[in-house]
């Protein structure tokens, strides 16, 4: 394996300048989305309040989604190059995923209680959500168990592209056997065109939580890069 | 691919050999699965309408967890006494060392399964009749299915800190579209449908095996790289 072989550098990147220059940004951009979802967007008229929770979760599902592409890829760069950069970008991507899959699936059902009518349903994306959450949950497991950082790295790969392989595949199965059973009639929504504002706000959050992933991530890197350095020592 | 398959059949006859002499792994799978729904026919309700379907759930459940004991046990044995090391010093491609372990996985799980299977139709008296084909396809192509995965995860779990425990773990949720595929066919030929009934939910299944097939053959060598 490949230790970081400048310690004193990597130590004085903590917490690294990219996320010193990107930690204001997101706590700015997080202050303004606050206020974009909560006051600035226009009201739902069908939903009413609960629906400004969509700028959270929408944005949330998205980095959810990158973070495990992002696992993805960096697993098949560590096969195929044995470097150990790639396993802590894939062992911080998938925490920083789980989090946000975690995020998805409260507030969720935190929207779906007041307009559905009930907190959870088998729907095929929250289906597919909760599934992902999981399989993710047992990347981290896995990890835990394999104290050898190489083994760790090549073994957690494996379980990286085997899981995000499975993301299409589990999609479509759900979406079938769903497919099966009549649609409950609280998932009916015939809800109007959004607004463009509502637009704005989405896309805006889309944005923000990006940068937030990047923040989290970076931040996370270097506390993996942190205790690589101790563990070598 | 031809290169392979000799040296495949090598690994599996030895694993074949070992089996005919201990039992250990066909046995402890069979019986596992029969605990499993004798478990289940008390926890759930075995008559009335829709009884077909919970019967799928349990077979699937029987087989999932049974074939994953038998797959970490597999590979548990190749630990002991260091056959592993042996294995991977040995002058076969590590490809051909996942396809002979997937061949001896199917072959016990298969086993099991099918001295279960009759059991489980008496036990729950359940008729199949015109289902009868899509049933054992179903079953085929679901084992085909758990077995590829599970061959794979077993051969990193058994090489962790805790050993073939934690292959439930990172097995069951990769395994979700295929059990689900699984219990929605094995479901409909229990009711006598036949094997057109069921034709997506094969494809998905015959769908997800070639995905991890190839997934399985690209990344076991690294399972195995020290």
């Amino acid at each position: 394996m490949t230790v970081e072989t400048r310690p004193a550098a990597a130590a004085a990147r903590l917490p690294g300048r990219a996320s010193r220059l990107l930690a204001p940004a997101t706590l700015g951009s997080m202050a303004l989305l606050v206020w974009a979802a909560l006051a600035w967007a226009p009201e739902d008229l069908e939903q009413g309040p609960p629906q400004r929770i969509f700028y959270i979760h929408v944005p949330s599902a998205w980095v959810a989604f990158l973070a495990f592409a992002v696992v993805f890829g960096a697993s098949i760069a560590l096969l195929a190059t044995g470097k150990q950069r790639y396993d802590q970008i894939a062992a911080a991507s998938a925490e920083v995923g789980v989090v946000f899959t975690t995020a998805v699936l409260i507030t969720g059902p935190l929207w779906a209680r007041p307009t559905w009518g009930v907190y959870w349903s088998w729907d095929p994306r929250l289906t597919s959500v909760f599934i992902l959450w999981l399989i993710y949950l047992s990347y981290l497991s896995l990890r835990s168990y394999l104290p050898d950082p190489a083994r760790r790295a090549r073994f957690s790969a494996v379980l990286g592209i085997v899981g995000f392989a499975d993301v299409p595949i589990i999609y479509l199965s759900v979406r079938w056997w769903r497919a099966l059973h009549p649609a409950p009639v609280v998932l009916v929504r015939g809800g109007p065109q959004m607004p463009g504002e509502m637009l704005a706000v989405l896309m805006f959050g889309l944005a923000t939580f990006t940068l937030l992933y990047l923040l989290l991530l970076r931040i996370r890197i270097d506390v993996q890069r942190a205790r690589e350095i101790r563990g070598a020592a | 691919m031809s290169g392979w398959l000799r040296p495949a059949i090598l690994v599996a006859s030895k694993d074949l050999r070992v089996e005919m002499r201990t039992k250990n792994v066909v046995t402890a799978v069979g019986l596992f699965a029969l605990l499993v729904v004798v478990v289940a026919s008390f926890a759930f309700p075995t008559s009335g309408q829709g009884r077909e379907g919970v019967a799928a759930g349990m077979l699937w459940m029987a087989f999932l967890f049974a074939s994953l004991l038998g797959m970490g046990r597999s590979f548990a044995q190749e630990r002991e006494e260091s056959c592993i090391e042996g294995l991977v010093a040995s002058p076969v491609p590590r490809e051909a060392i996942f396809l002979g372990k997937l061949i001896s996985n199917l072959a016990f799980t298969g086993a099991a399964e099918i001295a279960i299977l009759p059991v489980f139709l008496v036990l729950l008296q359940l008729q199949p009749g015109a289902g009868l084909p899509l049933l054992l396809l179903a079953v085929a192509l679901g084992t085909l299915a758990l077995v590829t995965v599970g061959t794979l995860l077993a051969g990193m779990a058994v090489q962790t800190r805790a050993r073939e425990a934690i292959l439930p773990l990172i097995a069951i949720p990769v395994t979700v579209p295929a059990m689900i595929a699984s219990v929605q066919a094995t479901s409909a030929a229990l009711n006598g449908k036949p094997v057109g009934a069921a034709g997506s939910w094969l494809l998905l299944l015959v769908a997800y095996e070639a995905i991890f097939l190839l997934v399985a053959l690209a990344t076991f060598p690294y399972v195995l790289e020290e």
